[in-house]
């Protein structure tokens, strides 16, 4: 272990962990703030034209992956290894898919190309900018993997995981106000 | 050869420009592999961002994550061995007070050269007609001293946060010291890339770099580009350890309502730059986007808009002013009770009105707009919303002069600064109504009225005070004073000299003098005035150089100084010896049981040795 | 309370020093249009308190640095107060009331710069790199002079064809940015009331010969106006040369190139055809009309050394006829 000894100690870094952490998610947000400043500035009220399906189903992907990362953060804290390993690797998986979903199948199929107005420079650069937060977070979750399989976490430190799973969540809760912003909102 | 390998900062720049030879490399095989021929504009882009990256591998930036995510175990910052002497300062170090100085180094270099950049058109201006630059050079030194200058700062406001607050709250280190030291290098490929626009065409744009010109222009602007944005992430990073350490790390007994106030003002500061200066990463990541792939965000012919990049970019780049004055007027305030020998006036109210300055600075970006063609309606709101920031700033302006009022002031070197720091502050403030109000900035904006104006806050704000507080707290670091002589002739250089340029910017300004042009019609009659300005500039950096010379003899020569010079209050100088031990407080406990500025008010103490209050530890 | 007294009436003295000088110095240009008056008032309005609250705060500064410097050998203290709320209440509260009351006098200043007066002049204004043009709708006339009646108000509807520029006279005091985009057609109102002579400067930074982006701005009484502009639409000329002249005066060609051999963006036209140039490439052309063509319809294609490419537009081929091309390269042709 590292030279943390007391378990006041650890209680004080996890404070400090944690909020750097929520800070950064302030500081991101405000980037991705922009970009929908950006979209409604450029669109108004104007649908994009994206296919309903997909975008429907790349965003129950990532719905359904932040469950399974909670349900890694809540076995972990009860010790239950087996089950935290199982659980991070559905929710990589679902990761991978949506990042499949959308920049393997949406950028390719879409009616219009980055270049081509206000339409493909919104849709590619917000979606660009998510899919590259979604990336990090599989970085991530790779990494915590790989470190649980090694036995690195217990029931009373895990922080790692802890950090992991908000920062998926907060990527999560991007794409819900993403999503209707996107693909939604608006007319045709 | 080995010798010089070891110094991380040669052996990261090394690293750089391999970094960017590879990721210009790799890109341009990339589209050849596509079929598509070389083209240098993204070559540079990458190349650009994979250089700042491999500086970081070079400099050992990554290594202790790296191990983390290994999981391997990697030790706490104060458990690190680091090398002793000079060494420390051009590597990896995780000691805030490395950092501090690292960052003010680093701050006074990007000082010195922006301030020649601006000699350099200074001198084009002194006559009328071109003499010395073409156009595009003229366009790029105006640019490149502009955003120079504001690395400098915010490098400087870095460097003051570093290496004071944890001192004063009486913490050990930094909240996070890894991405303390990260912050640090990471903005030095960042000003290399900044600096390295003039190599590759230069940019036509200033430091504004509004669009639909910097989508045209020569492709220097997207080194400009790389260089801020990165400069951004040293910013935010910098700034969310600051906000950490100022909210976890305080020593026993110190409230938030008792820390020295500079601490309330590097946290109102931090605030700023954790969240604002994303959306200027973000303007310049889509205009830089827009460059390299057509994208239609702010070119009208492609369905974008020209007024979205000016509301994205002054959401930042107007706190981002009071980023730069909110610590020097922290300084002010924490300086001036030291001086006068007497409690600051109204404590809780000057550190509210840092906070108030902050929150208003979120509500008025769109008063740099008033001419730009924004939405009518928003022009008087944003009015109303530029001038509360008034109000805030009046309360700072009378607790000063309430703390001035019935004291005994002494007039060393620091307070000297201080005095002149208020005057020029002053004249700024004072100046920024006639703009904030929509009708009379229909006249005055994009003048020198407004170049006056900014560089007289500029000055108060920033360049004054921070003189202040690094002759106030050399003996802290070196354990010597900086020459009283020399001191005194830089502040009666450069005050009177800085005073001219403001004043003749500000009235050829009203008089119909535009920014940003390289020459100017010799009917308009500035000739005059140019030249007075010109030479007052080359005053000014007179004055600087001597400042530079003194600060460089004095760590050396200067008077031993290792007790509590100032007779402060403050931990730093009440607890601490000079020069600041590597642990800080580390067999020095204390804790707080007073007020920070009781100067005066008989048996009362701000701080005091833990052992010696009766408690144990 | 001794020094209070003294201070008070020494802040009353600077104040009115401080405005008689800033009002002695002469701080703004003449005033030409009655949109300068409106602002210049509330100019006024401003320089009054800024005299006051530089005089309060220097006042009490420097009162305090020469009256509680600290006596030689005296280590004391000064006097001890901390804080009081009754005061902090009173500035915060009265700066606030002045901000308000000052916005709104700004909110009503800017209202009636902006008044609109039914019969005012109509004048399309083109702004490019580096060149003004202007557009009277009303007449069918285009020229690179703005000429205006005086005594009556002008509504500018303008647009730019390249980046973001700025139209401002100084004596008018008012500027408004000239943005690219048909949708963001920006609107300029103004009533010149001086004859005289003025300069429409661009003020909005706009690359390579920003500095010289300036137009002469002429306002005349309405017969002179009315002379003007029968002389425009009567006189049009009809020889080769002075088309020529009027195309290349109207599109903004001499924002770069100079009819005089003086220095520019682009090469001067004075003396140019029948001279030979050194080519970016190393040959030497000379010119004639072939290579002048050329030069106006594919600028990039030869482009003589000591000058940068890529700065010339290159869709004139697409803007004018092909007589119109001749008509200019007449004109460069009489130059020589």
């Amino acid at each position: 272990m590292s030279s943390i000894t007391s378990s006041a100690q650890y209680q004080k870094k996890l404070a400090i962990n944690r909020l750097g952490l929520w800070l950064f998610f302030a500081s991101d947000a405000f980037m991705f703030g922009g970009l929908l400043v950006a979209r409604f500035y450029l669109l108004g009220n104007r649908r994009l034209e994206l296919e309903q399906t997909l975008g429907l189903i790349v965003t129950v992907v990532l719905l359904v992956s932040s469950f399974f990362m909670n349900r890694a953060e809540v076995m972990i804290s009860k010790g239950n290894q087996k089950g935290f390993q199982r659980s991070i690797i559905v929710t990589i998986v679902l990761g991978i898919l949506f990042l499949a979903g959308v920049v393997g199948v949406e950028w390719q199929t879409a009616h219009f190309q980055v270049n081509e107005g206000a339409q493909g420079a919104v849709f590619y650069m917000m979606t660009g900018m998510h899919a590259f937060h979604v990336l990090t977070g599989i970085i991530f979750l790779l990494i915590v993997y790989r470190n649980g399989l090694k036995g690195k976490y217990t029931a009373e430190k895990h922080y790692a995981v802890e950090a992991s799973a908000n920062y998926w969540h907060f990527i999560d809760l991007v794409w819900i106000i993403y999503y209707p912003a996107l693909y939604l909102m608006g007319l045709i | 050869m080995r010798k010089i390998w070891s110094i991380g900062l040669i052996r990261a720049l090394i690293f750089q420009i391999l970094g960017s030879a590879i990721g210009a490399g790799l890109l341009g095989l990339i589209r050849l592999a596509m079929g598509l021929s070389w083209k240098t504009e993204p070559a540079l882009v990458v190349g650009g961002f994979i250089g700042a990256i491999f500086f970081m591998i070079g400099i050992g930036g990554f290594s202790g994550w790296w191990k983390m995510a290994m999981g391997e175990d990697v030790p706490e910052a104060h458990d690190v061995t680091e090398p002793e002497g000079i060494r420390r300062y051009f590597g990896f170090s995780l000691d805030h007070k490395v950092i501090g100085i690292q960052y003010g180094i680093l701050s006074m270099v990007l000082l010195s050269v922006g301030g020649s950049l601006a000699l350099i058109f200074r001198t084009e201006l002194a006559s009328s007609g071109l003499q010395i630059l073409d156009f595009v050079q003229f366009n790029t030194l105006v640019g490149l001293h502009g955003m120079v200058l504001i690395a400098s700062i915010l490098m400087g406001v870095a460097a003051m946060g570093n290496y004071v607050v944890p001192l004063m709250i009486g913490a050990e280190d930094m909240a996070f010291p890894r991405l303390n030291a990260f912050s640090f290098w990471i903005a030095v490929p960042a000003t290399v890339l900044l600096l390295s626009a003039m190599l590759f065409g230069g940019f036509e744009t200033g430091w504004t770099a509004y669009p639909p010109l910097s989508v045209r222009g020569p492709m220097g602007i997207q080194l400009f580009f790389a260089g801020v944005y990165i400069v951004g992430w040293s910013s935010i990073l910098g700034a969310l350890n600051l906000i950490v350490t100022t909210l976890k790390m305080r020593v026993k007994g110190m409230k938030l309502f008792v820390m020295p106030i500079f601490a309330w003002a590097v946290l109102a500061t931090s605030i700023i730059s954790l969240t604002a200066t994303q959306l200027i990463g973000l303007s310049f990541q889509l205009v830089m986007f827009e460059r390299l792939l057509g994208m239609g965000f702010f070119t009208p012919s492609n369905g974008g808009n020209p007024i979205l990049f000016q509301h994205l970019f002054w959401f930042y780049s107007h706190p981002a002013v009071y980023i730069f004055v909110l610590p020097g007027l922290g300084i002010i305030s924490e300086l001036l009770p030291v001086f006068v020998r007497k409690p600051l006036f109204g404590y809780k109210w000057v550190a509210m009105s840092s906070m108030g300055i902050a929150l208003t600075g979120y509500l008025v970006w769109g008063h740099h707009m008033f001419t730009s063609g924004i939405e009518e309606y928003l022009r008087v709101p944003f009015m109303y919303s530029t001038l509360l920031v008034a109000v805030p700033t009046g309360v700072k302006f009378f607790s000063w002069v309430a703390t001035l009022w019935q004291g005994k002031l002494r007039f060393p070197v620091p307070m000297l600064f201080i005095l002149g720091a208020i005057i020029v502050f002053l004249i700024g403030g004072l100046t920024g109504p006639p703009s904030g109000t929509v009708s009379t900035d229909l006249h005055l904006h994009d003048t020198y009225y407004i170049v006056g104006h900014f560089h007289a806050t500029m000055f108060g704000g920033f360049i004054f005070p921070i003189f202040a507080a690094i002759y106030y707290w050399y003996p802290k670091i070196t354990g010597r004073k900086m020459n009283d002589t020399l001191g005194k002739i830089h502040f009666y250089l450069m005050t009177p000299a800085f005073l001219v340029t403001s004043f003749g910017q500000m009235q050829i300004g009203m008089l119909g003098m535009r920014r940003r042009i390289a020459d100017y019609d010799p009917t308009l009659g500035f000739d005059t005035s140019h030249l007075i300005i010109t030479i007052a500039g080359y005053l000014i950096g007179v004055s600087v150089l001597i400042f530079f010379i003194n600060l460089i003899i004095s760590a050396k020569r200067g008077e031993v100084a290792t007790g509590n010079v100032w007779q402060s209050r403050s931990p730093e100088w009440s607890i601490l010896p000079s020069p600041s031990p590597v642990h800080n407080y580390k067999g020095m406990p204390f804790e707080v049981v007073g007020e920070p500025y009781d100067y005066g008010l008989e048996g009362s103490n701000y701080v005091l040795p833990v052992n010696q209050t009766g408690q144990a530890d | 309370m001794k020094h209070i007294v003294i201070v008070v009436i020494l802040v009353i003295l600077l104040t009115f020093g401080t405005y008689a000088l800033l009002q002695g110095i002469g701080l703004l240009p003449a005033q030409a249009s009655a949109q300068a008056v409106t602002i210049d008032r509330m100019f006024n309005l401003h320089i009054m308190m800024i005299s006051f609250l530089f005089s309060l705060i220097i006042v009490f500064m420097g009162y305090s640095i020469i009256v509680f410097r600290q006596k030689k050998g005296d280590e004391g203290f000064g006097k001890f107060f901390k804080a009081n709320n009754k005061l902090e209440i009173i500035w915060t509260i009265l700066p606030l009331g002045t901000v308000i009351f000052f916005s709104y006098l700004g909110a009503i200043s800017l209202a009636e710069t902006r008044n609109v007066e039914p019969q005012a002049l109509n004048v399309d204004v083109t702004a490019g790199q580096w060149y003004w043009s202007f557009d009277y709708p009303d007449y069918g006339i285009t020229s690179d002079k703005l000429y205006l009646p005086v005594d009556r108000q002008v509504k500018l509807s303008m647009t730019s064809v390249d980046v973001i520029h700025s139209f401002w006279v100084p004596e008018f005091r008012v500027k408004q940015d000239v943005l690219p985009g048909e949708n963001l057609v920006k609107e300029l109102r103004f009533t010149p009331t001086e004859k005289g002579e003025y300069t429409v400067r661009c003020a909005e930074l706009c690359g390579g010969a920003h500095a010289y982006m300036n137009s002469p701005v002429i306002v005349v009484d309405d017969a002179e106006f009315t002379d003007w502009i029968d002389s425009e639409l009567g006189n049009l000329p009809q020889d080769p040369v002075s088309k020529g002249k009027r195309l290349v005066e109207n599109n903004g060609c001499l924002g770069c190139h100079s009819v005089d051999g003086s220095p520019s963006v682009g090469p001067t036209w004075a003396g140019l055809f029948g001279s030979e140039n050194v080519m970016l490439d190393g040959s030497i052309k000379e010119v004639n009309e072939d290579y002048l063509h050329t030069a106006i319809v594919d600028p990039n294609f030869d482009v003589p050394e000591g000058f940068p490419a890529g700065v010339m537009p290159s869709n004139y081929a697409d803007l004018f006829s092909e007589e119109e091309i001749q008509n200019m390269i007449s004109f460069i042709q009489s130059l020589k």
